[in-house]
């Protein structure tokens, strides 16, 4: 899988995010706490659904995990749940227990990156 | 419902992003509404309750995806007409093209560009805006087509369906000025109506009158006769105005005998209470002046001309049960009726007799010449007067 130039954290995306809220802090802060709930959520889907072997109930929590995940700048886990769910798109279950163990540590990472970044107690 | 009123429904499975988009739209004036799902987002818009303009619809969804939500949306009878805008990724156009084929409106690309998300939205809610002002319109002119509707037959009840109809039709006006035209004219009365208006109680007359009046207008309007006016047992009734009927004269006659017919069950029933009464009817045809007659506060919508007058004297010349048609009509339907003379009868105002049949029956249609009939020839010799 290439991740090159997808960052943890993109803070341009999170930049545009204050410019379009006016600088609304406390509204980021609990946009990133539903999306830690809504975020393990799918990721619990994603995981399930690897470890099961399939492929099709795998779409929807990926795209969606995909989704929530760009809208907040976390563009490293957006494309890994991308790829998962073009995978599960195509029916191929090779590979899929090795890229929902990749989202997983790469959730974990995104959720200490928005600590890192004071959105996040 | 301005754009700053204006809801939009955002359906999204993440709250991630329902809460982005949300944020958004305050920020551009334009208020929301939330639904995790197309299910849930069908239970809002089919609810009523909310004054959803717009419906933000994402794709990929549990429960009800967007293609579903769309489909439902479009196939309802109401909310067909809501503007759906897709969310969607740039990943994602192929969808995209499918949903806007389905009658989505337009997309929104993720991530949103503010101007971008304000100006679509906008159009949406303008079309929007469009579609109920002409739905309202629609509403509003079908209301007024039914209010002319029940003035028109409010009117007929006290004029002739064709004078009701002519004073709401364009032509109308020329129409009510006065013109001359070819027209055949219609008197007819009862006979014994005198004595027994004497005889009788105020409220047997009127009965009968009554009776009479209802049976002898139905056949009127079966007929297309105009009706200028009813005067206790007397009427008259006119032919090819304002409606041209090219069968002008065959329609006076066949109203006659339809009357005639009539008049005889009225007048057994009548018998029976001891009420001794006849019919009599004068037809003429010739040219004579029609329109607007009378002064301002009362006019008549009525004919003028030799006509009138000799169908009237031929009424009054007429014996209980005959139907006096003058020479001239005669010829329009020799071959439609069977006559006979009744000799030459002096008309009062006329310095010269004439000479008018009795008109026994129709003749059979076979026997006819069917078609052959009535010439008219009134289209060619209009005249405005």
């Amino acid at each position: 899988m290439n991740l090159d130039g997808a960052p943890v954290l993109d803070d341009a995306v999170l930049d545009e995010l204050r410019d379009a809220t006016g600088g609304d802090e406390e509204f980021i802060v609990d946009l990133v706490e539903t999306y830690a709930t809504e975020g393990a959520a799918n990721l619990d889907g994603i995981l399930a659904a690897a470890a099961a072997g399939d492929p099709a109930s795998i779409v929807r929590p990926a795209h969606t995990l995909k989704s929530s995940s760009a809208s907040l700048g976390a563009m490293r886990l957006s494309a890994i749940a991308r790829t998962i769910e073009e995978a599960g798109r195509a029916g191929v279950s090779d590979g899929l227990a090795a890229d929902a163990e990749l989202a997983r540590s790469t959730w974990v990472e995104t959720l200490e990156a928005f600590v890192a970044a004071g959105l996040r107690r | 419902m301005s754009p700053s009123r204006a809801v939009a429904l955002i359906v999204d499975d993440s709250a991630v992003n329902r809460k982005v988009l949300a944020r958004h739209l305050e920020s551009l004036d334009i208020a929301s509404c939330e639904a995790e799902n197309g299910r849930e987002a069908l239970e809002v818009l089919r609810s009523g309750g909310s004054d959803v303009g717009v419906v933000l619809l994402d794709i990929v969804m549990p429960e009800m995806d967007g293609y579903e939500t769309l489909a439902a949306i479009k196939a309802h009878e109401t909310l067909r007409h809501l503007p759906v805008i897709m969310i969607s990724g740039v990943e994602e156009l192929d969808s995209v093209v499918r949903c806007i084929e389905m009658g989505a409106t337009d997309y929104l690309p993720k991530p949103f560009d503010p101007a971008i998300l304000g100006a679509r939205i906008r159009a949406s809610l303008a079309g929007k805006r469009l579609h109920d002002l002409e739905v309202e319109s629609a509403a509003r002119q079908a209301e007024l087509l039914h209010t002319i509707e029940l003035q028109k037959e409010e009117l007929s009840r006290f004029l002739s369906p064709q004078v009701a109809a002519l004073v709401s039709s364009p032509e109308g006006a020329q129409l009510l000025a006065g013109h001359r035209r070819l027209a055949t004219s219609v008197f007819c009365d009862l006979r014994g109506f005198t004595p027994f208006s004497e005889a009788a109680e105020p409220e047997e007359v009127l009965g009968v009158l009554r009776e009479y009046h209802k049976a002898m207008g139905e056949l009127i309007v079966e007929h297309g006769g105009t009706l200028e006016h009813f005067a206790g047992d007397g009427m008259m009734v006119f032919f090819n105005d304002p409606v041209r009927q090219d069968d002008h004269v065959e329609r006076a006659v066949r109203m006659s005998l339809a009357m005639r017919d009539r008049f005889e069950e009225l007048a057994a029933e009548w018998s029976r209470r001891g009420y001794v009464l006849g019919f009599g009817v004068g037809i003429d045809t010739g040219y004579a002046t029609l329109g607007r007659i009378g002064f301002e506060g009362r006019y008549d919508y009525g004919m003028v001309g030799t006509a009138v007058i000799v169908a009237s004297r031929l009424s009054s010349a007429a014996t209980a049960g005959q139907i006096l048609l003058s020479p001239q009509s005669h010829e329009y339907v020799r071959d439609l009726v069977e006559a006979e003379g009744v000799g030459e009868i002096n008309l009062k105002g006329f310095s010269r007799p004439i000479a008018p049949v009795n008109v026994l029956r129709a003749r059979p249609a076979a026997a006819s010449g069917a078609g052959v009939a009535v010439a008219s020839g009134a289209s060619r010799s209009d005249v405005t007067a």
